[in-house]
């Protein structure tokens, strides 16, 4: 089933009873929202308050609660410690995994992802064969470091000519949007690591000391083409004008929901992500070799 | 976009009941079954009556096996699934004046 997002701008005041949250706003009528039905919380605005019950109920759930900063950035992200019942075994699996393994997972996941970012490149009517052709020979491992070489390709071609896009977490928009939809994508991936029982602390190839998700970076690889996708609409249907609006965000936090494409079913991408994190718990403890990964089409 | 989350899938799920309340221990036991409901997610519609949006047909199973598991000893329980558009079609009156049915919940929700 998918799960809900719900996205708070305004103040409110949160609290819970009888398992629901209970949402308290100022001049309108209480509502209030199964915790077991929540996927995503985000917190955006400085007048929220939240009581300590509901935050240990919402992590008890599996709920990826989001906190935003003055600039409405998502900033943090706040994750259960228990998030599966065989959790040590499958943390031991994980820590476990052979380098060639990893080196193994890591060739899927980029070869996914360069055909994905082809996918779109068509989508947008670029020409695409380079990455065809890089996808084809990624080495195990990526050694050859055909993600990197695709990456230069893509984004010099995604953007019309006159955005001059690079792509720089802290430049100009449309980067603003692109960090905007891998936060919201990155706190579904993340929680469905957890759901699946795996560290997302522990990466198959990022591995820098100062990240606490990364593996949640590295699975998140192949699903990053499908936030450019709503950001290639975005720019088709606003141009030069890419400061964040409401209909924007709006747009970008649909992505849980949107249809995607995996092991030839569709599915909201929010549900494909757990067949992704549930195949690779597999492979980790060696009942399966292949990741499931969404194909953009 | 979002073809896989549509009108016929989303089920509601609707329980009415007639507890006894003649005795002090009955009255304790409307009360814990209606707690207990209220914790499964359901929503009060009427007085013994509550509603609960789910949303697939596995989901909507679920719940009405979460209600079959804490049936109180006596009184009289009905639970009923409906498809969303069969929900939407509800008509639903504050004295005479229409009301609007509860309206779907929303995957994605602004406050």
């Amino acid at each position: 089933m998918i799960k809900r997002t719900l996205y708070f701008g305004s103040p409110a005041y949160l609290k819970t009873t009888n398992e629901q949250m209970v949402i308290e706003i100022k001049g309108e009528d209480l509502k209030s929202a199964p915790i077991e039905d929540l996927g995503l919380l985000i917190l955006d605005n400085a007048q929220i308050t939240i009581t300590q019950a509901l935050m240990s109920k919402l992590l008890a759930n599996n709920v990826a609660l989001i906190t935003c900063n003055e600039t409405h950035h998502p900033v943090g992200l706040f994750l259960n410690l228990d998030g599966h019942t065989l959790q040590s075994q499958k943390f031991q699996a994980q820590v476990e995994a052979s380098i060639p393994l990893k080196k193994q997972l890591w060739q899927q996941t980029v070869i996914s992802k360069i055909s994905n970012q082809a996918a779109l490149l068509a989508k947008e009517r670029s020409d695409n064969k380079l990455l065809l052709r890089l996808a084809r020979e990624v080495k195990s491992g990526d050694s050859e470091n055909h993600e990197g070489q695709a990456a230069v390709y893509y984004w010099k071609h995604l953007f019309p000519d006159f955005l001059e896009f690079t792509r720089d977490r802290d430049g100009v928009p449309p980067n603003n949007l692109l960090n905007y939809g891998y936060a919201v994508l990155r706190a579904v991936v993340a929680r469905s690591i957890v759901g699946s029982g795996l560290l997302p602390t522990l990466g198959i190839f990022h591995r820098n000391q100062y990240n606490a998700y990364c593996l949640a970076d590295d699975i998140m690889e192949p699903y990053r083409p499908y936030v450019d996708m709503i950001v290639c609409s975005i720019v088709t249907m606003n141009g030069r004008y890419l400061e964040m609006t409401p209909a924007m965000k709006k747009q970008l936090l649909s992505i849980p929901a949107m249809d995607v494409l995996i092991d030839d079913q569709k599915s909201p991408l929010m549900n494909a992500v757990q067949r992704t994190t549930a195949s690779l718990a597999k492979c980790f403890e060696g009942k399966a070799r292949k990741i499931l990964y969404p194909t953009l089409c | 976009m979002h073809s896989r989350l549509n009108a016929y899938r989303v089920m509601w799920v609707l329980v009415f009941f007639d507890l006894p309340t003649d005795t002090k221990g009955q009255r304790r036991e409307y009360g814990k079954f209606r707690k207990k409901i209220l914790s499964d997610g359901f929503v009060m519609f009427q007085f013994s009556m509550y509603i609960r949006h789910c949303n697939s047909k596995e989901n909507a199973d679920v719940h009405v096996k979460r209600v079959k598991s804490i049936l109180p000893a006596e009184g009289h329980i009905g639970i009923m699934c409906v498809t969303d558009k069969q929900f939407g079609m509800m008509e639903i009156f504050q004295g005479k004046f229409t009301v609007m049915p509860p309206s779907t919940v929303q995957q994605l929700e602004l406050f």
